[in-house]
């Protein structure tokens, strides 16, 4: 069944003369909007520190890469230390988030039993609280079992697939499939395991791409909780050694703070170009016929 | 067969392949009482910046090579989220040995019994002793003050004269002086330069409150009256008026950045309000040569009314399991030369003068205009205001609030004043 | 769906029809599944959800300051919140505001750039990159510089008014305008919808399509009866979420204002205000229950929009 067919006619934006050339306009327009906050900064992270914030336009009159040098060296590790470190907490949050919500979102988009609606709403019940206030009674937690500065605070939840997003988000998109697919499987003998497994999950395709690409990116941009689990300057991840470089009552480097920001973004840019290939037009359904 | 059971060991196997992944990649150490090689392990939280961090990092490595047996660990986050982070820690049992506060959130703390008294412990012996008490709470000395700083008035004189005028004599300018001498900067440079910007630190308000003979707290109460308050707020609208300051909605825009965006530091004004040891950053934002001037003063005030505040404290833990190498090391950061000669003006000005007379010559240049200003000073200055109640981390925000009310015309200084002193006092009644 | 040209779900293959022991045995099998796929997700709420929920709950009938051991009030702080606190009620207009206007518009957006930048255009996937930046930079300290560089009183905004001869006021710095500025920041950050938008239409599966073209149905009708009906699921998610969370929105506000709120708490978001009291004045069981009350609010409004979803949410896995 993995014949993968285009859709023939593309719907309601079919190109018309001319239509093309106008919309590549447009977007454009619409993009250098987008992107203006972008190159403040990147011309903000060319330009020599002091002129920052004294020289408004967006193109620097000086062009140095001295924020880079400065800002790569300035904090106790060299940043790539950092990045690493974010690196590894950021790859263990998408496998988990991955395997445990998919797990989560087949049960309750596809499976019955009892209690289901409950549990159901208590999982987005979950994340109606603000989490100022769940901060310290998980921080307590955390604490007792004397695991702050390791990366298990912010680990253990994603594999315990805590983060009711995405398995919402997941069982959405598994109830847009018909379900005669799970049927015919069915028919063919396949238990819930191999359903889930072979018919679902690679129908789900771009769910998983865009749940890889959320976790990777809100984990990799998440403050507070890394703040306080990772205290120790050894264990410092990338956000956490980005707002070193400020300090609200006196000297702040923004130099290395913009040019370290745009190494920041490196990782997660690109790991958006490459997962957004994944938002592909899911595995034809013409098994069902 | 049963695919049940399969499915079983499928699941526990998946999270049990994550468990021990995660297991894996987790390079941090557990979180208490001593370290893998027996050392004790001293836990120390502070704010700031990079600069900070590498400078304090330096001074724990310079203690770890005196005190071999102790294993100090900087805990560091910037300022917007220390208190929360801090206080997590508290509330999870978990409070750090040595503390860093801020006199404002100090009684925060000391009140509810989580610092530890110091008197015994860190000598103080050439610390100025009023400066000391500011620190001292019900007679326990909770605090040790790191060094110390002056709210003051900061100039960049090359833009004073771009527009046509010169410098006041500040030993003894007025209020009126100062909004007219803030009017022309503007006029004079057809509004290119900003005369000054506008500040909402209750130190301002504590300075002018002073000069009228009141007290900003007096007990779990503000002890200032209506009528200062207004007046104070006269000052502002004055400076709207004459375009001494810019409008409202702009002030209220650069209000919420730091000195490096301000007026001030973007060489766009002329004059703004800070504490002493921000200069520096002042400086370095403007890349110009800026000055330190007094406070402006009501006509036939008794005092000046400026003061000295300790930049920051060092506190120790109450519940610390190492309450003697927490103050050892304390001591070490605020009385030992080779701590001050790496750590210079960062705290402020250091507290204590046997510090002060090691590294003077080796302070930054504004550092030591600083120190010179604070000298030239010293005999106006007002006695160094005791710890706020508490509740009082929250004074600026109020202050700030109905200083916009007012400045946005949205409402009367009659109203707002009486408004500011109840829930300013509903804040530090607790 | 009356007039549905498309392969219809509803009427392809049904359940084969089953006797009443088999059917039980059969749910019971289910069952026990469904609770061994959750088991991960079961351990977490009983370990990491559940007990600092409840903690929070406690916490609400306290006076907490963290520091101290917390202290039972019973109800006070629920009635200071409704009796004495006008900025409560101030906080609570503030954030309905934000999310009434914020919400639609952003969704709105989302949906319509995922539409154009689905297909049908040479260079679409690097449009689609460009617009998912600024949801990147998300909650960074340099949004808040940026926003002022856009609109403060001699930003970009007011640079373009001016060539027009209008003089703009300080957008981000007057109370009456910086509420609209952090809207317009949550719609800027489009991107998350967007993305979410566009992986619900790759998923439909192109066989519908196909079908549909065979029976000729134009390019309007198969969006009228395959694309918008299909997507119902996922455009109902983002409302669900996007409300849930516009009403915790915090970081913007925090930053843009420097974590006061202001101008004149013209910006004081909920669970701003929370953190103020939670962390600043040290008030923990009345952040605590102001928590648990938007959290009987925003529950109140997704049962309202689950409620709806019956009428107008199409799932494929409609009997």
């Amino acid at each position: 069944m993995a014949t993968t067919s285009r859709r023939p006619v593309p719907a309601l934006f079919r190109p018309v003369k001319g239509g093309p050339l106008v919309k590549h306009v447009l977007l454009i327009g619409f993009g250098l909007v987008m992107l203006y906050p972008l190159l403040w900064m990147i011309s903000s992270s060319l330009k020599p520190e002091e002129l920052i914030f004294r020289e408004p336009g967006l193109l620097p009159s000086t062009v140095t890469f001295e924020n880079y040098t400065e800002g790569w060296y300035a904090l106790k590790h060299p940043f790539g230390y950092y990045l690493w470190n974010s690196a590894v907490i950021t790859a263990l949050s998408v496998v988990a988030n991955l395997v445990a919500c998919s797990l989560a979102a087949y049960a309750f988009a596809r499976l019955n039993f009892p209690l289901k609606k409950f549990w159901f709403a208590l999982m987005l019940g979950g994340i109606m609280l603000p989490h100022h206030v769940v901060i310290v009674p998980q921080y307590i937690m955390f604490s007792e079992l004397d695991l702050i500065n390791t990366i298990w605070p912010l680990v253990m939840p994603k594999v315990l697939a805590t983060d009711a997003f995405f398995v919402f988000l997941m069982v959405q998109f598994i109830r847009t499939l018909p379900r005669e697919l799970d049927e015919a499987a069915e028919i063919d003998g396949a238990g819930y395991w191999r359903i889930y497994l072979r018919v679902v999950m690679p129908l789900c395709l771009p769910a998983l791409a865009t749940t890889a690409i959320f976790t990777f990116i809100w984990t990799w941009n998440d403050f507070l909780s890394q703040l306080l689990y990772l205290n120790n300057p050894d264990n410092f991840t990338v956000t956490v050694a980005l707002r070193t470089f400020l300090d609200a009552s006196s000297d702040s480097s923004w130099g290395p703070m913009f040019a370290m920001s745009i190494v920041a973004l490196g990782p997660i840019f690109g790991f958006f170009l490459v997962g957004q290939k994944y938002l592909i037009r899911g595995v034809a359904t013409t098994g069902l016929k | 067969m049963s695919s049940g059971k399969k499915m079983w060991s499928a699941a526990l196997l998946a999270t049990a392949v994550l468990a021990v992944t995660a297991a894996c990649g987790s390079g941090g150490s557990g979180g208490s009482g001593e370290s893998a090689d027996g050392k004790i392990k001293l836990r120390f939280s502070y704010w700031g910046s990079d600069a900070r961090q590498k400078m304090t990092e330096e001074a724990i490595k310079k203690f770890e090579a005196k005190n071999p047996t102790i294993d100090v660990e900087g805990e560091f986050s910037d300022f917007a989220s220390y208190y929360e982070t801090l206080s997590t820690k508290v509330a999870g049992n978990d409070a750090p040995d040595v503390i860093t506060l801020e006199i404002r959130g100090l009684r925060e703390y000391a009140d509810r019994g989580t610092l530890a008294d110091l008197a015994s412990s860190v000598n103080t012996a050439d610390f100025d002793a009023k400066v000391l008490s500011t620190g001292a709470i019900d007679g326990k000395q909770f605090a040790i003050p790191t060094g110390v700083n002056a709210f003051s008035l900061i100039v960049n004189p090359a833009l004073v004269e771009q527009s046509g005028q010169k410098l006041p004599d500040d030993s003894k300018w007025t209020w009126d002086d100062f909004v007219q001498f803030a009017g022309k900067i503007t006029a004079g440079s057809k509004g290119k330069i900003t005369g000054t910007q506008l500040s909402w630190n209750p130190a301002y308000l504590q300075i002018y409150a002073a000069q009228k003979g009141e007290p900003f707290y007096n007990g779990n109460k503000l002890g200032m009256s209506p009528q200062t308050i207004k007046d104070w707020w006269g000052i502002m609208q004055n400076l709207i008026k004459t375009k001494g300051a810019p409008e409202a909605a702009k002030s209220s825009e650069i209000g919420a950045t730091s000195i490096d965006q301000s007026l001030l530091g973007t060489n766009t004004g002329a004059m703004g309000m800070w504490w002493s040891n921000q200069l520096g950053a002042a400086a370095k934002a403007s890349g110009q040569n800026l000055e330190l001037l007094r406070m402006p003063k009501l006509e036939g005030a008794p005092t000046g009314g400026m003061f000295l505040q300790p930049a920051m404290f060092y506190t120790a833990s109450s519940k610390s399991e190492h309450a003697a190498e927490a103050a050892k090391f304390i001591d070490f950061m605020v009385n030992d030369p080779e701590a001050g000669a790496i750590i210079l003006s960062d705290r402020g000005l250091p507290a204590s003068s046997k510090v002060l007379a090691a590294v003077k010559d080796k302070l930054p240049e504004t550092d030591k205009k600083t120190l010179d200003f604070l000298d030239k000073v010293k005999g106006e200055l007002a006695e160094p205001p005791a710890a706020p109640p508490k509740g009082a981390s929250a004074m600026e925000d109020i202050l700030t609030r109905y200083s916009e009310e007012v400045m946005f015309g949205r409402m009367t200084p009659d109203d707002a004043a009486q408004k500011f002193i109840t829930e300013a006092n509903a804040s530090i009644a607790g | 769906m009356a007039d549905s040209v498309a392969v219809k779900p509803r009427e392809a293959a049904t359940r084969p029809a089953q006797g009443g022991n088999r059917s039980t045995k059969r749910s019971r099998r289910e069952a026990r599944a469904a609770y061994l796929f959750l088991a991960p997700w079961f351990v977490g709420l009983l370990v990491i959800t559940i007990g600092p929920i409840f903690a929070s709950l406690y916490l609400s009938f306290t006076d907490y300051s963290l520091l101290q051991e917390a202290k039972w009030v019973g109800f006070d702080n629920y009635v200071k919140m409704f009796t004495e606190d006008p900025r409560f009620i101030a906080s609570l207009k503030v954030t309905t505001v934000y999310v009434v206007v914020s919400v639609p518009l952003q969704l709105a957006f989302a949906l319509a750039l995922a539409l154009v930048l689905d297909r049908g255009l040479r260079g679409l996937s690097f449009y689609r990159s460009i617009f998912y930046l600024p949801s990147l930079l998300g909650g960074s300290v340099a949004i808040a510089i940026l926003w002022r560089k856009v609109f403060g009183a001699d930003g970009l905004v007011n640079a373009v008014l001016a060539i027009f001869g209008i003089q703009g006021p300080g957008w981000v710095g007057d109370p009456d305008t910086a509420l609209g500025t952090l809207i317009l920041l949550h719609v800027w950050t489009f991107g998350a919808p967007m993305i979410i938008f566009l992986a619900g239409l790759r998923q439909i599966p192109s066989s519908y399509y196909e079908a549909a073209a065979v029976d000729g149905a134009g390019t309007f009708r198969q969006f009228r009866s395959i694309t918008m009906p299909l997507l119902t699921p996922i455009i109902f998610f983002n409302l669900v979420l996007e409300v849930i969370k516009s009403f915790q929105s915090f970081t913007q506000a925090f930053i843009v204002s420097n974590g006061k709120g202001g101008p004149a708490d013209s910006t004081l978001f909920y669970t701003l205000y929370l953190y103020l009291k939670g962390f600043k004045s040290y008030d923990m069981g009345y952040a605590a229950a102001m928590a648990w009350v938007l959290l009987v609010i925003i529950a109140a409004l997704t049962g309202i929009n689950f409620l709806a979803s019956k009428y107008w949410v199409f799932y494929g896995d409609d009997k």
